[in-house]
């Protein structure tokens, strides 16, 4: 009986770290956003109002809410398609010949220059920054297909060449299929990633110009912080991106363990 | 002729990859490289070491090179230690709830820090966290991926080797520390790798968690250079280029640890 005390002392001091910060850094926060999201709260004075469902009533109502998330739904329209066949097509050549320094190369990490003319005009603001995000990600992306490629056994590619098949078809034929789990996976990841797109912006253009650029996560952001009284409104704001990325994420998890 | 075709396409998109950061050194290396009207002068201009001298000796960038520093290397050892510990226990210990405290690992790795980024924030406010290392460090002590991998990591070690230490009289926590510990360095390595390279480039919280220039990161730091009235290019990509260095230099000495951490699941900024 004492031994399984002390045996349950260990196990609890083991997980103490975890468990602390669940309840305080993610559970308490959750929880507390929820409240705040049927409330008017502002942030010089403290004051709270119950506002029932009214911050998503005027969410639903307001057109910037509905530019943003256009804007968003954009970005991952454009950004998701052009980072992955960029991706997939670096991940060919490269599996072709895996040399490494040309990897080297590619996954390079740094600051972008940004182009003013660009920037400023509301037609192209959106594209530079999906631009800047495709440059950024696709080579996680490419390195994940190639990991993906890597595990197609080579006897397929054999015997396909035996039968006379070109390139194109074994790529079509072979790979393609193949990697159906990798490319379901690097989709999502994706497209979640595309959901959460803030840095660049608040970086490069502050949501415009004439919010061309303003997305979720940074309209979210403008209203908690740039303003005293909408942070109850922001986070209203935030529960909606949390619920889409909870579909996204069960979608994936879903396809994750299709995948094993 | 294949190969040839190949090889340049191949060259061609490196080159894509390559020209941002060509960039950001060339104008690093060019003393006022906005007074330049074309390129192929900016190109030809002598090269100057000017903007490194003067941005390491200004107080302030030295400043957030250190607290993103300080930071990243506190956050990196507190992922050492817990993860090892949680997942440790998650792999090897029975107990009540480790299914439910499981889940609430794989959640969380699913929850994008954006949406807790206003509930945080007044949380610090609360604690009286806000401009102090606390609220960049605390939270971020255990990462639910990092406990995810080493859980994998553990679960692949056979566990004779433990029973045989039990059986020699070795106490629990001499086993975790001196037997696990010791055998989980390969992943150990990988998440450290990547624990300290998330939190040097880390920008949201950092952002939104500091006001005061004393306690500012390298990436806030440089953000606000760029939202001055006149971005002086020079000192900026200087700036830029010293705080990529370490993540340059990591990739180069760890590119294979870093490709295993990036295909070993589903990744957060």
């Amino acid at each position: 009986m004492k031994n399984k005390f002390k045996d349950n002392i260990f196990t609890y001091s083991l997980l103490a770290p975890w468990i602390i910060t669940f309840i305080v850094f993610w559970l308490f926060p959750l929880l507390y956003s929820a409240y705040l999201s049927f409330n008017r709260y502002e942030s010089l004075t403290g004051n709270t109002n119950f506002l029932g469902f009214e911050n998503y009533t005027r969410m639903f109502q307001d057109p910037i809410f509905w530019k943003a998330l256009t804007n968003t739904g954009l970005f991952a329209i454009i950004a998701v398609p052009a980072s992955t066949i960029l991706a997939l097509f670096m991940a060919v050549l490269l599996n072709s010949k895996m040399d490494g320094y040309i990897n080297s190369l590619l996954m390079m990490l740094g600051l972008p220059h940004p182009e003013k003319g660009w920037l400023l005009e509301p037609c192209t603001s959106l594209l530079s920054i999906i631009i800047l995000d495709v440059w950024i990600n696709a080579g996680y992306y490419m390195v994940l297909f190639i990991a993906g490629m890597q595990t197609i056994p080579a006897e397929l590619y054999e015997y396909a060449q035996l039968t006379g098949a070109n390139s194109w078809q074994k790529f079509r034929r072979i790979t393609l299929p193949l990697l159906r789990p990798t490319m379901v996976f690097v989709l999502l990841i994706n497209t979640i990633k595309s959901f959460q797109v803030f840095v660049e912006i608040l970086v490069m253009t502050k949501g415009g110009p004439m919010k061309s650029t303003t997305t979720l996560v940074y309209l979210i952001f403008k209203n908690a912080f740039d303003h005293t009284d909408l942070m109850g409104y922001a986070s209203a704001m935030a529960y909606v991106l949390f619920f889409i990325l909870l579909i996204l994420s069960i979608l994936q998890s879903k396809v994750m363990k299709e995948k094993v | 002729m294949k190969k040839i075709i190949l090889n340049s396409i191949l060259i061609l998109l490196s080159l894509m990859f390559i020209y941002p950061i060509f960039w950001m050194l060339l104008l690093s290396f060019k003393q006022n490289p906005e007074a330049f009207n074309s390129f192929k002068d900016l190109l030809v201009s002598p090269l100057s070491f000017i903007n490194y001298s003067e941005t390491f000796s200004s107080d302030s960038f030295g400043l957030y090179f250190i607290n993103s520093f300080v930071i990243a290397s506190f956050v990196t050892i507190g992922n050492i230690l817990f993860c090892t510990t949680v997942a440790y226990a998650f792999a090897r210990r029975k107990f009540k709830i480790s299914k439910i405290l499981f889940a609430t690992v794989l959640g969380v790795l699913l929850i994008p820090g954006h949406v807790v980024m206003i509930p945080i924030y007044r949380l610090m406010v609360e604690l009286g966290w806000l401009n102090t290392y606390f609220s960049l460090i605390i939270p971020w002590l255990v990462s639910p991926f990092g406990i995810f991998l080493v859980y994998q990591y553990i679960k692949s070690i056979p566990i004779d080797i433990e029973d045989a230490a039990r059986v020699d009289g070795a106490s629990d926590w001499y086993i975790l520390f001196r037997i696990v510990m010791p055998l989980c360095k390969p992943i150990l390595t990988v998440l450290s790798i990547f624990i300290f390279l998330s939190n040097w480039n880390s920008f949201l919280f950092p952002f939104i968690l500091t006001s005061s220039e004393q306690i500012r990161t390298l990436p806030v730091g440089l953000a606000f250079y760029l939202g001055k009235q006149s971005i002086d290019w020079g000192h900026l990509m200087a700036g830029a280029s010293i705080s990529a260095t370490p993540v340059i230099l990591l990739f180069i000495l760890f590119q294979k640890q870093i490709i295993n951490g990036l295909t070993s699941g589903a990744l957060k900024d």
